[in-house]
């Protein structure tokens, strides 16, 4: 077993003949917040979703090198894509809770489906306590039949978060989760992923050094496919050894 | 955003840069007066004091709104810590050059001993230590600061032959033991110079380098 929760070798991804991410190698700790910056159209977020091997559904793109998850190769042979998917959760920048379905349903849904929990009582109490760590169970513990539109966008988005960790995975992947929330919310939700951070490795993409220096325990700065510089967060923020990334975490990259 | 932080970090050096000119021509107007037994130059050190006190103030302010406001990250932060730090060193260094001034004009009516023993070689030394660390601080640079620990020991070395230089007039004449304690504070004051313009070189290395060293 490796002491690592993700670690990528020489990882490159293409759409077609364009090589998005140009052989990248890191590694990542368990029960980190781990955040990965760059400025739009970097591949920060074909990098995140190359984790849980989102990029299947995408014709075009070709995957080589290797992306390890607790050291098995994710894109190996004879891997088990919904078992990868179940160990790493996913959540996007708009919060996209099912419309159609209440609170405890967009919860239980994958609980059903996957056949997860047994009776009535092992879905409720396995709802409360998704919704107890995402933080929401205070705000929502009442009105779990309303619907999601009910909620504001900082909720609908710790709703999402719930219901991913209502699948119990290890690994949290968060492409800029705070992109649509307004300050109240962001700070609700940082504040969450510095609690899950004791259970779980968070993934973060952001485009927003600030956040990263906020809340992440080891950055990665990915420039144009490369990944340029990574490390613990306090140097990177005080002593970044890259001038592209001292550029980039000043705010005067071009 | 990040180029409106380059700008005023721009400014914020130069306003320390200027402290610093400040400091060091009132460290050598100082030293001067009481050389030349010029009361009306050291009248002018006593001025400048104010002066001093208002840009130490006036820089942090400036220094603390960028962090409030820009939230400075990398070399841009370390250069504004090294601002902070360098306002306090630069402005104990003008007060200093008051003490010196003050000095100046207590003995302004009879003649020093021994053409005021090595007084003015330390000062000036200690000026150029002032001086290169603030040419590093302007130019981002550490070339000149390469031999800051060997100059500072000079300058330590010089304080103690002052001191013993001193002890022997006193002891030959009992009459030059006022004078001769006023050449033992001031090179005291001088040596406490020179640590000060240690602790901006260091402040100026973490500025360029991300790390930080003691001078010793």
């Amino acid at each position: 077993m490796s002491n690592y929760a993700i670690e990528t070798r020489n990882l490159k991804i293409a759409y077609g003949k364009k090589e998005v991410i140009k052989g990248v190698n890191f590694k990542i700790p368990e029960k980190i917040v781990f955040a990965l910056m760059g400025p739009s159209g970097c591949g920060k977020s074909t990098l995140l979703r190359s984790f849980n091997r989102l990029l299947d559904l995408n014709k075009d793109a070709r995957v080589s090198g290797e992306a390890l998850l607790f050291g098995q190769n994710i894109y190996g042979e004879n891997v088990d894509v919904m078992s990868v998917r179940r160990e790493i959760g996913m959540v996007f920048q708009y919060p996209n809770p099912f419309p159609h379905l209440t609170i405890y349903e967009n919860i239980a849904i994958g609980l059903r489906l996957n056949k997860i929990v047994q009776g009535r009582e092992e879905l409720d109490s396995r709802i409360k306590w998704a919704l107890e760590k995402a933080s929401l169970l205070d705000e929502v513990e009442d009105r779990l039949d309303d619907y999601p539109s009910a909620l504001s966008g900082g909720q609908k988005q710790r709703l999402v978060i719930a219901r991913v960790l209502a699948m119990k995975p290890k690994v949290l992947l968060l492409d800029e989760p705070t992109a649509n929330v307004d300050p109240v919310g962001t700070k609700n939700i940082e504040n969450l992923l510095m609690e899950l951070k004791k259970e779980y490795t968070i993934v973060l993409v952001t485009h927003e050094p600030a956040q990263a220096s906020r809340i992440s325990d080891y950055v990665g700065f990915l420039y144009l496919g490369e990944l340029v510089e990574s490390g613990p967060t306090a140097r990177i923020f005080e002593n970044p050894k890259h001038e592209l990334t001292d550029r980039y975490v000043r705010g005067i990259l071009a | 955003m990040g180029e409106i932080l380059v700008g005023k970090i721009k400014e914020l050096k130069s306003d320390v840069l200027d402290m610093g000119k400040l400091a060091v021509t009132m460290l050598k107007d100082a030293v001067e007066a009481l050389k030349s037994q010029n009361t009306q130059l050291a009248e002018t050190v006593l001025d400048r004091k104010t002066e001093i006190a208002r840009m130490d103030e006036a820089i942090e302010e400036k220094a603390l709104r960028m962090i409030a406001l820009y939230h400075p990250v990398s070399r841009d932060m370390r250069t504004i810590a090294a601002a902070l730090k360098m306002i306090t060193y630069l402005t104990r260094i003008g007060r200093y050059a008051k003490d010196i001034a003050k000095t100046a004009v207590l003995l302004a009516n009879e003649p020093h001993l021994s053409k005021l023993v090595e007084i003015p070689y330390m000062a000036d030394k200690v000026v150029g230590m002032i001086d290169d660390a603030l040419t590093a601080f302007e130019n981002e640079e550490l070339a000149p600061l390469e031999n800051f620990a060997e100059r500072d020991d000079e300058i330590d070395a010089l304080y103690y032959s002052i001191f013993r230089e001193s002890i022997t007039y006193m002891m030959e004449d009992a009459k030059n033991i006022t004078k001769c304690i006023h050449y033992i504070i001031i090179a005291r004051y001088l040596e406490r110079c020179g640590d000060h313009a240690c602790k901006i070189a260091e402040k100026v290395h973490y500025m360029v380098t991300g790390e930080h060293i003691e001078i010793k």
